[in-house]
């Protein structure tokens, strides 16, 4: 076999995250550009298993997994003690295109996002596997208009009936409110409320809920959906960190989401269900009118891009993007990008 | 007109024709200068009731009779709050009693009856329905300033209208100068019949003002489509495409070597959960089934029995 770190040429340096640096790099035997990730060799804590274990999650988990609307785990490398993932290149993510405010997003452009999302989701809860960090960030998009879910630095198996879960996962926006109320025994509805806040993002551009603290998060729910009680969510007051609120009115999503059609705020109102069993599944989700009724979902290629990508290939949005984020004070610590 | 007086110092109009005659919230008349003379300090009390009143609350009586202004005072506070619309209700009866309601609050404060209890009433009011008001009271704020940009849009429409009616005027004033002075220059030099080029002269004339008098409805267009372009003449407008719409297909189920689990629904119908311990109320409330690991652990069991190496 030939040394590996020679198979990839490294084309670009394209950001930092807490446990990793990614590099724009181009596969020399295939001629593909492909973005290498090389883990941080980190403190002695966090390689209490021998290697990060973010990235022991992402190597176990993607290397099983295949399907068109999940980053693709191409090869794993190391090199001295060093441990390099090669994934697909993705040339932007869905936080970019929400953003940037001279894009217009069509009903039909939503309507194609949330199928590829849901669809990708779809294929990894029938694999047992939870997502736990869904938000616009980690949904990476091609310039073929294909969106993939990416970053399984979080992702872990499901539906053991002993294993205990941290409720500390998933971004506060898009934490879930079982999660907050502290459960460590949930389902993917944990997953499903984050699509929610995803589509009411891409409906609204700019966050839905953009919790504060965990309990500024959970208020915020509660202004919106009215204050649970033990009829619509019945043992929520056995939840660990369950906490008493003030009792707020339901309010309308149709006065939220004033331009969305009705089948839209059916799904908005399934995905984003307090009582998680009420929660709808990504096959149930993708059988609701909203889908199959018109508008068309937009053809992947038709879908709109930063400008910065259609233009100049060599531009480099990721490194351009934290400097924007520090100027507004990058108000969401970032997690890996690759 | 000539009745029109000041209480305090009596003067008419009759006598001094630019007096102004002002109101407050009580209702009671005081002329302009009575007003500076009174109110020097900011505040004061009606001479009438000796209601505490301030100064920057009065303005120019609009209606001859005091109580009417007096009501449009006490209506516009309390539609303040009692904001809400016809969508808010669920009939038109409820949005019929709540008009009501507000007609009783307004004439009760008007007429002086119950002044204390209505002032209770609509407190509560304000307590109970403090989110739906702020909401509307936003709402409103932002039909405001869209109905305020509409009507600037309009007003440049109205002045780019002008411009371009007076410009071609002016042209046409211009144009009918410049054929005078033809005309006047063919009598002068040509060796035809006067006669005649005078009436090819009016000829022409004619068909251009036939000319003209189709050509005017086209200028008619600026009008209307004013909230087409709102807002969005900046950025590109996305060209919709139409695709094949959606349906779903089922997710290919992987070759697991092995016989189908059953479904959800047989796992819970046809006992197998009677052995898989049942989730407790807090994993209930979390979203977890007794159903996820029973699924989960058939379909581990039954992978892999076909397999033959």
């Amino acid at each position: 076999m030939e040394e590996p770190i020679l198979r990839y040429e490294k084309i670009d340096f394209l950001g930092e995250g807490q446990f990793a640096t990614v590099y724009k790099a181009k596969d020399v035997k295939t001629d593909k550009i492909v973005a290498v990730k090389k883990i941080k060799i980190g403190s002695r804590l966090e390689a209490q298993d021998g290697i990060n274990r973010t990235a022991l999650r992402e190597i176990k988990l993607l290397q099983e997994l295949q399907h068109i609307n999940l980053i693709g785990l191409l090869d794993v490398f190391g090199q001295k003690s060093n441990v390099s993932l090669v994934f697909d290149f993705m040339d932007t993510d869905l936080e970019i295109i929400i953003k940037d405010n001279t894009i217009v997003l069509t009903p039909a452009n939503v309507k194609a996002y949330m199928i590829m999302t849901l669809k990708g989701l779809e294929y990894l809860h029938q694999n047992w596997i939870l997502h736990r960090d869904l938000k616009p960030n980690n949904l990476l998009i091609n310039r073929e208009g294909i969106l993939k879910i990416g970053d399984f630095g979080l992702a872990k198996a499901f539906g053991s009936p002993t294993r205990i879960n941290t409720h500390q996962v998933v971004t506060r926006w898009y934490r879930a409110p079982e999660l907050l109320f502290g459960a460590r025994q949930y389902g993917t509805g944990v997953d499903m409320w984050a699509v929610g806040c995803i589509l009411a993002e891409l409906l609204l551009r700019v966050p839905f809920l953009p919790g504060e603290t965990d309990l500024d998060q959970l208020s915020r729910i509660f202004q919106v959906f009215g204050t649970p009680t033990e009829e619509n969510w019945p043992g929520m007051k056995s939840l660990t960190d369950y906490v008493q609120f003030k009792q707020f009115p339901a309010q309308q999503l149709r006065h939220i989401f004033s331009a969305a059609s009705d089948d839209l705020i059916i799904l908005l109102e399934s995905l984003l269900s307090l009582y998680p069993p009420k929660r709808c599944d990504c096959t149930q989700a993708l059988q609701m009118t909203y889908f199959s009724n018109k508008p068309a979902p937009t053809v992947g290629t038709k879908l709109p891009m930063p400008s910065n990508i259609t233009k100049m290939e060599a531009e480099k949005p990721s490194l351009k993007r934290k400097l924007l984020d520090n100027i507004d004070g990058g108000s969401l610590a970032k997690r890996l990008q690759f | 007109m000539d009745d029109q007086a000041c209480p305090r110092c009596k003067t008419t109009k009759y006598r001094n024709p630019s007096l102004k005659l002002m109101v407050n919230v009580c209702g009671h008349v005081l002329c302009e200068s009575c007003v500076d003379l009174l109110f020097l300090k900011g505040s004061g009390t009606c001479p009438d009731c000796n209601i505490l009143l301030r100064r920057g609350n009065f303005r120019v009586q609009l209606f001859e009779d005091p109580m009417v202004e007096k009501e449009v005072d006490i209506r516009k506070r309390v539609l303040r709050d009692y904001n809400k619309k016809e969508e808010d209700f669920a009939t038109l009866r409820d949005y019929n009693d709540y008009l009501e309601e507000i007609e009783t609050i307004v004439y009760n404060l008007t007429n002086n009856i119950d002044v204390v209890e209505t002032n209770k009433r609509i407190e509560q009011y304000k307590k109970e329905n403090k989110e739906l008001i702020m909401k509307n009271k936003a709402k409103i704020g932002r039909e405001a300033v869209q109905l305020e940009e509409v009507l600037e849009k309009e007003k440049e429409l109205e002045e780019l209208r002008r411009q371009e009616l007076s410009r071609l005027e002016q042209e046409a004033k211009k144009q009918k100068i410049r054929e005078k002075e033809a005309l006047i220059d063919e009598l002068m030099f040509a060796d035809g019949d006067a006669k005649d080029i005078l009436n090819t002269f009016a000829q022409n004339m004619a068909n251009k003002q036939e000319e003209l008098a189709s050509a005017v409805p086209l200028v008619t267009q600026f009008s209307s489509g004013v909230q087409f372009t709102r807002g969005a003449s900046n950025q590109p407008i996305p060209i919709i495409e139409e695709g094949p719409l959606y349906k779903y297909e089922p997710l290919a189920v992987p070759d697991r070597c092995g016989p189908d689990a059953p479904s959800i629904a047989n796992i819970v119908n046809c006992g197998y959960l009677k052995h898989v311990r049942a989730e407790n109320e807090c994993e209930k409330a979390g979203g977890y089934s007794a159903t996820l690991p029973c699924l989960r652990a058939l379909q581990d069991a039954l992978a892999g029995l076909y397999h033959a190496s």
